[in-house]
């Protein structure tokens, strides 16, 4: 089991499937260059990502405001009812700004950031700790907890699950900010093992309450906008958890909760899923367990071992599982190589294809697989990728009051006048295409086949593709986009 | 609508952040009912729709109005079949607090923050009491529409959410595990071969309860853009070159090896639909689905109007999309629709109040409005929540995960009232700090699809419950 992938196997489709997974894909070039690389290399670039410096700037609201919150607090205690609505809905509206930013923040991060592999993982840890703005309210707190899976990305898997359980967004959207004797708000407690660590069956009820009283104390400073232990808060008896007694606190619990192998097996079982796109055997778990533990609970040499795998590999795996949307979006972009639309667009494309990044639709996150899949969802990625492939017009004026209104929320709320446009997204053909490509027909469908799929369309689907692009005389601009699209809406075009 | 109304980005993406979120927490009602309408006529484009985005797109993503059909509609085909709507309350609702035993010194004592008093709550027979929110409910028990049905649960109860949501999904034994849902079977034993919108959920998951092994069932979001578009006027019947190669690229083929599923497939993770093939024969199943459907659905929302107002509210939109093609003859039995936000540890008084007004307000809109349009004796609606709450409130003015609850059943021929019996609070009863159930879900099921959808549970369960007498 896990024995290395031959080197002899290693071209351009086993490269294309190791991008495709441990990134978000890419184009022709791409590929080939890790095809040349050889196995060990091509990985090396992809998960030793340290090698290269990540500019991004953090977003310029990204940091704790204690004088803002202290302004907020007092102009609402002074205020009327309907003056303290007022100032809520201000204070919302400026968050919402800030969380669209953020998803854009990211999603071009994904795109066009030098580390793909890092962004996959904060991915995967956001869909594991889901975490959902909806009730945390504050992109800032988002933003933090997006960092520290960024942070702790291939870490320990202590030492995250500790920062993920006093990280702010997380104190308040599981309630542990609030949880205090005699009367341990459960929340926490309970999804920690339940979703976080263990699943189900590998504890009690009694472990739920009783580690809820030892998890007491965990709390949210919410004037410095950090984590902070309140003894107060504390039930300092005796408790019994996992078999554990004395008077526990909340780090003996996540303690004790790694030392459990369920732990280990419960999460290189997601870890596999997420990556190879179906469980585990219960064989081949075992195994993985077994490395992640042998390697002191650190992800970063198990997923080495599981990418080099012969199992990664095998058949059964490639091209088998169903893009999630936002690496349908993602890696939209990155294969045709072009721009993401605006982030306004962009956050409700994935949101009604299923997944709205900061806003999971509860703790267990998205169950993912074929349940991206609906007749709707299938619509909209059809219909979505005419969007991607032509572009839109956006007034500059618009363009120009959203950055006013980061600064000043209240300033933009006037209008802006109509105007010059530009044009944003779209596909520039030239870039992807050769001329040969752009005029020969038979090129073309071979060329996009190669780039979208990385492999042959069916014959009966290659005919009707064919058809399409045999009524034209001369290939238009408009002719080769609607060619773009007709291959991406296929249901080949939605997995990966 | 003048245009100029639509001028303000931030509220548009506001709501369309809020709407589509399953937890609305604190958001204040005034946000959204300012601009509710501009929502209905938009969608994720949000604040994009004056851009130009590819015409033959915005034209479609714009036109969410339905108020251009034609108000001359024929309204009833297909009335022969009885129709099944199942609404789901995402969290884990209060049921105590929803169904109020008032009266009950245990209660009292039990909730001394959050119980209700006489004042605070509906009466129905002086000992118990809707949630004064429920003015929606009331009304339609008083109209002797609506049953309670009363500690409703299941033995050996699970406090997650996600495993408790699956036993009511799947209509399982609580220490088994089914992959397929209880409609999903129903539609498998008594539907093979039906259109794919025999099944609808409305929204973008298809619940687990819809799981089967021939995948059956369409999910509608939004009816304006349930289509592929392209390029030039949509008339239906008639398609353009574009249109014609879609179709065609993805017909169902022989080419698709339907056997790698083996070993794969056979493992894909529990709360996944396991289709009975490959991933991507479960795409072209799905993709010819959407096919079929779209023009029949498009086509009836184009031409039927609602004939009762509702709240503008997530789900009010929902029950009038359901009932709105319910006028139009779909061969639909059964409609699935979700509201979430019931998961109430922390402040649940302002929260349940807002999801309680909400939910009768819905309900008791869309009643009116299938009685107006003469359907109402076709249709049932069922309400559940994977579990109840905890007897005792908790030191954050909330309530933690419990067990059973009642269930509403609501229709034009339910035994209206309070059926079955109120479980006891008394702390001796309790198992946990929970009440015990007095009927099983599943006996509740076996009276669905016995009296209503005409066909023998036991198959579909698994083995004979008692059916509930419901109508």
């Amino acid at each position: 089991m896990l024995k290395a992938l031959p080197a002899a196997r290693w071209d351009y489709d086993t490269a294309a499937h190791l991008l495709n997974r441990a990134g978000f894909g890419g184009p022709p070039t791409v590929i080939k260059k890790l095809a040349n690389l050889g196995p060990d290399d091509a990985l090396s670039t992809l998960l030793d990502y340290e090698q290269y410096a990540d500019p991004t700037p953090a977003p310029d609201w990204a940091k704790p405001d204690p004088e803002g919150v202290k302004q907020l607090h007092e102009a609402a205690k002074n205020a009327s009812p309907d003056e303290r609505r007022k100032l809520y809905q201000q204070e919302m509206r400026v968050q919402f700004q800030r969380l669209m930013d953020l998803r854009g923040w990211w999603l071009n991060r994904m795109v066009k950031g030098p580390r793909p592999f890092q962004e996959k993982m904060v991915l995967f840890w956001h869909g594991h700790f889901a975490t959902s703005f909806e009730k945390v309210r504050s992109a800032y707190y988002m933003w933090r907890q997006n960092e520290l899976f960024r942070r702790l990305a291939t870490g320990n898997w202590q030492e995250l699950l500790t920062f993920a359980g006093k990280d702010p967004a997380m104190l308040i959207w599981l309630d542990q900010a609030e949880s205090r004797r005699p009367h341990a708000n459960e929340n926490f407690a309970r999804e920690v093992m339940e979703l976080f660590s263990l699943g189900i069956g590998n504890y009690t009820e009694k472990d739920v309450t009783e580690g809820a009283r030892a998890l007491t104390g965990w709390s949210l400073d919410r004037l410095n906008q950090e984590y902070i232990y309140r003894p107060f808060f504390h039930d300092n008896g005796a408790k019994t958890f996992l078999g554990l007694t004395g008077n526990l606190n909340g780090d003996d619990v996540i303690a004790r909760i790694v030392a459990q192998p369920a732990a280990a097996r419960f999460i290189t079982a997601k870890l596999w899923n997420y990556f190879a796109g179906q469980p585990p055997s219960d064989e081949l778990n075992i195994v993985l367990a077994a490395v992640f533990r042998e390697n002191g609970n650190n992800f970063k040499p198990l997923l080495q071992i599981m990418f080099r795998s012969e199992e990664f590999y095998d058949p059964a795996i490639i091209r088998n599982q169903v893009k999630s949307p936002v690496q349908w979006l993602v890696g939209t972009a990155r294969v045709l190589e072009c721009d993401l639309p605006p982030t306004q667009i962009c956050e409700g494309i994935t949101r009604r294809m299923g997944q709205d990044l900061f806003a999971p639709p509860n703790v267990k996150g998205w169950d993912g697989g074929i349940s991206w899949i609906t007749t709707t969802t299938l619509l909209d990625r059809y219909n979505t990728a005419a969007l991607l492939i032509q572009g839109a017009d956006v007034p500059e004026a618009r363009l120009e009051a959203r950055q006013q209104m980061q600064m000043n929320p209240m300033a933009a709320s006037q209008s802006p006048a109509p105007g010059k446009r530009v044009h944003v997204g779209g596909v520039n053909l030239e870039k992807i295409l050769t001329p040969d490509e752009r005029t020969d027909k038979n090129r073309l469908v071979a060329a996009l086949q190669h780039r979208l799929l990385q492999s042959a369309l069916k014959d009966d689907q290659a005919r009707a593709l064919g058809g399409f692009l045999g009524a034209r005389s001369k290939l238009t601009d408009a002719d080769i986009r609607a060619a773009i699209r007709l291959v991406m809406c296929t249901p080949e075009y939605q997995v990966t | 609508m003048a245009s100029g109304e639509w001028q303000e980005p931030m509220l548009a993406f506001l709501v369309t952040c809020h709407t589509s979120l399953v937890t609305p927490k604190v958001m204040k009602n005034e946000i959204t009912l300012q601009t509710r309408r501009q929502f209905l006529r938009t969608t994720v484009l949000g604040s994009a729709l004056s851009w130009t985005v590819p015409a033959f797109l915005a034209d479609t993503f714009a036109a969410l109005h339905s108020e251009a059909a034609d108000s001359a509609t024929q309204i009833v085909t297909g009335k022969d079949a009885t129709i099944l709507v199942v609404l789901q309350m995402a969290g884990g609702n209060d049921g105590i607090n929803t169904v109020v035993p008032y009266t009950n010194d245990y209660y009292r004592n039990a909730r001394p923050k959050l119980g209700l008093t006489a004042q605070q709550v509906l009466n129905l027979n002086g000992e118990i009491g809707f949630h004064n929110a429920l003015t929606g409910f009331k009304n339609l028990y008083d109209a002797g529409h609506l049953a309670v049905v009363q500690g409703v649960g299941y033995p050996n109860p699970n406090r997650s959410h996600f495993r408790s949501t699956e036993i009511w999904q799947t209509a399982s034994d609580p220490d088994k595990v089914e992959k397929y849902g209880w409609l999903g079977r129903y539609f498998d034993n008594a539907c093979p071969g039906c259109d794919p919108t025999v099944g609808v959920d409305i929204g973008g998951q298809t619940p687990q309860s819809f799981f089967a092994k021939t995948p059956t069932g369409i999910s509608l979001a939004n009816p304006q853009s349930y289509r592929f578009m392209s390029p030039g006027r949509f008339r239906p019947g008639q398609m353009n070159l574009l249109e014609e190669s879609y179709e065609k690229m993805n017909e169902i083929s022989n080419a698709t090896p339907d056997t790698n599923s083996g070993s794969s497939i056979g493992a894909l993770a529990a709360g996944m639909p396991q289709p009975g093939g490959s991933v991507l024969h479960f795409i072209e199943r799905t993709a010819l689905d959407a096919q079929v459907s779209s023009d029949q659905i498009r086509a009836i929302v184009a031409r039927v109007k609602n004939q009762a107002s509702y709240p503008a509210t997530k789900l009010g939109g929902d029950l009038k999309l359901i009932a709105q093609l319910i006028a139009g003859g779909l061969p639909t039995r059964v409609y699935y629709v979700s509201q979430g936000g019931y998961d109430t540890h922390v402040n649940q008084a302002g929260t349940q109040d807002r999801l309680l007004k909400e939910l009768g307000d819905a309900v008791n809109a869309f009643v009116g409005d299938l009685k107006a349009q003469g359907n109402l004796q076709r249709v049932l609606l069922m309400t559940f929540s994977e579990f109840g709450r905890r007897v005792a409130e908790n030191a954050n003015g909330g309530t933690d995960h419990g067990a059973a609850a009642p269930l509403f059943v609501i229709g034009d021929k339910v035994k209206a009232g309070l059926l079955g019996r109120y479980p006891s609070l008394a702390p001796q009863d309790l198992f946990e700090g929970d009440i015990k159930y007095t009927v099983d879900f599943r006996s509740v099921y076996a009276g669905v699809l016995e009296s209503w959808l005409k066909t023998r549970s036991g198959p579909i369960l698994g083995r004979q419950f008692e059916p509930l007498p419901l109508v």
